[in-house]
């Protein structure tokens, strides 16, 4: 059968608003605030962007220049360009977690992401300001999530339709291609996301102090609780940790789906300014409106002490417990918690549909089935494997599904495509890969930083989360006994998916052999 | 919000929109939109 023909970006700013819409997503409005005021405040900064040099932006570039190469021999996935970089019948199996990883966090992301959609639709209804404290609105969310019938939710019935609605906007989109699909949608999605941020951002900054009888409680010091330096921190290794995880969830590297973008660029396309105008705008999303948000808001209504436990609370709690909360108190609250659920809504889903398209390239370019088609067999599976996060929420499946597939897999994928890269495909050769069409030039001392800094900080990264946070984590400790069995039943699943998939990579190049021959 | 909190804050910014807008404009000069 004659091999496809793949699709190509429509234009450059196409493929860098799309890299950019996968890096932007809830972590740049919710997680990065929290991690910031739990870990010195402006100090957090500076390991922060110390990771950004020396971490986020060589991956970015790396990732790109391996997309780049593998879309150049008709591959869209790790595993086809990592066979490319290194000429052995094993290098096909390291990309396995390139596929793998995004499918596992596409399958409980997009129920998150669903979450979202129904919070903005209740806001636009009011139904959401039904909950007037902390209490009622964790009860909310608990009725919304299936987890309990109360009185603001009867059953899981309004979750799963905005699930629905969710999974198949992500299909459509998908289904309609790279150029007419992804590309269009992060077009229009990108920018409405900037606006909103910014009309929130600013009528956060210019809130004062909402309460007259505590005028300390204002925006300025909620800004000085979120970027005030304590630099004793500084010498907490758990800070740099934190920081340097921080820059690689904001990024999306380490997933893959920068490599399976890059495949549709054709040789002679720039990846180094690209990559780096992707950063940029992942970076403003992330520090300038994320930072001028939630945290500040939420100090001008909780005041100081309350604003700590918020922070304690978590992302998660920040977003869909905090955050409607302070807007049920503003003048066209309802139309505010909108504007946030949406901005949070685009961002999800031009994350999403990043995390589906390995799955779907995979699948088109390997078996050379049409792209239609394979996104229908991936929405198919997918939704099959989308239910038990539905259905076992309550018992850690979603978090299990996290630590694997959304943190675990990321640095060992991000440290072996490293290696293959700079070491074994050779740091000169990809050094030439990088600058291909470049319309910048590369500073030499990030030669340096991508064979050596960046695999030795994935190294220690790798073995300090080991050592200090995964091993409980992988011994269940803490787990409550009724949560175990589902715990142990969604790593078998896991395994049994990686093993899915690694056959479907080794059976995708004995065909192509037998054809060949 | 202290003085070194205000700092921190606008040099952070002021990092971030320099690189953005430093990459928007070599994209807009190299006219390959």
């Amino acid at each position: 059968m004659p091999k496809r023909k793949r699709e190509t970006w429509g234009t450059k700013l196409g493929i860098i608003m799309a890299v950019a819409g996968s890096a932007v997503g809830l972590g740049n409005f919710l997680r990065f605030p929290v991690q910031a005021t739990q870990n010195g405040g402006g100090a957090f900064m500076i390991p922060y962007f110390i990771a950004l040099v020396l971490l986020g932006i060589p991956l970015m570039w790396v990732e790109w220049a391996i997309g780049r190469y593998g879309g150049v021999f008709g591959h869209g996935t790790a595993p086809g360009a990592f066979n490319r970089l290194w000429n052995s019948r094993l290098a096909k199996y390291f990309g396995v977690i390139g596929i793998f990883g995004p499918l596992v966090i596409f399958i409980y992301y997009t129920y998150i992401e669903s979450w979202i959609l129904g919070y903005a639709f209740f806001s636009l209804t009011g139904q959401l300001f039904a909950a007037v404290d902390t209490n009622s609105m964790l009860s909310f969310l608990r009725g919304y999530q299936g987890l309990v019938q109360n009185q603001f939710f009867s059953g899981i019935y309004a979750s799963y339709t905005f699930f629905v609605i969710t999974f198949l906007m992500n299909i459509w989109i998908l289904y309609h291609g790279i150029k007419g699909g992804i590309e269009k949608l992060c077009n229009i999605a990108m920018p409405t996301l900037f606006v909103f941020g910014l009309i929130v951002m600013i009528r956060v900054l210019t809130l004062g102090a909402p309460d007259s009888l505590h005028p300390n409680w204002n925006v300025i010091n909620g800004l000085g609780f979120l970027w005030n330096p304590n630099f004793e921190v500084l010498k907490n290794a758990k800070v740099w940790l934190a920081a340097a995880g921080q820059i690689f969830f904001t990024l999306s590297v380490g997933i893959g789906v920068i490599i399976t973008y890059a495949s549709y660029l054709t040789k002679a396309d720039d990846v180094v300014l690209s990559g780096l105008t992707a950063v940029g705008m992942n970076e403003f999303a992330e520090v300038i409106i994320g930072g001028s948000i939630a945290i500040p808001i939420a100090f001008a209504f909780y005041g100081p002490s309350g604003i700590v436990d918020v922070a304690r609370g978590g992302a998660f709690n920040l977003g869909f417990v905090t955050m409607p909360l302070v807007f049920e108190k503003l003048f066209l609250g309802g139309l505010f918690a909108f504007l946030w659920f949406a901005l949070l809504f685009l961002a999800g889903i031009t994350s999403s549909v990043s995390l589906a398209q390995p799955a779907v390239s995979f699948v088109s370019d390997e078996f050379n089935i049409d792209p239609k088609k394979a996104v229908i067999i991936f929405g198919i599976i997918s939704f099959i494997l989308c239910q038990p996060v539905i259905f076992f929420l309550g018992n850690g499946v979603l978090d299990e599904l996290d630590f694997w597939g959304g943190t675990f897999a990321l640095v060992l994928f991000a440290l072996i495509e490293t290696i293959l890269f700079a070491w074994v495909f050779g740091i000169n050769n990809a050094w030439e890969e990088i600058h291909l069409g470049a319309h910048i030039r590369v500073p030499k001392i990030f030669k340096f930083i991508i064979k050596y800094v960046t695999p030795a900080y994935l190294l220690f990264i790798l073995g300090f989360w080991l050592y200090q946070e995964w091993i409980p984590l992988i011994l269940m400790t803490g787990v409550p006994d009724q949560n175990r069995p589902y715990i142990i039943g969604t790593r078998i699943a896991l395994i049994v998916l990686l093993a899915v998939v690694a056959f479907l990579v080794g059976l995708a190049w004995k065909l192509k052999g037998k054809e060949a021959k | 919000m202290n003085i070194r909190g205000l700092v921190f804050l606008l040099v952070s910014w002021a990092i971030i929109i320099g690189i953005t807008a430093y990459c928007f404009w070599q994209i807009f000069r190299a006219k390959k939109v």
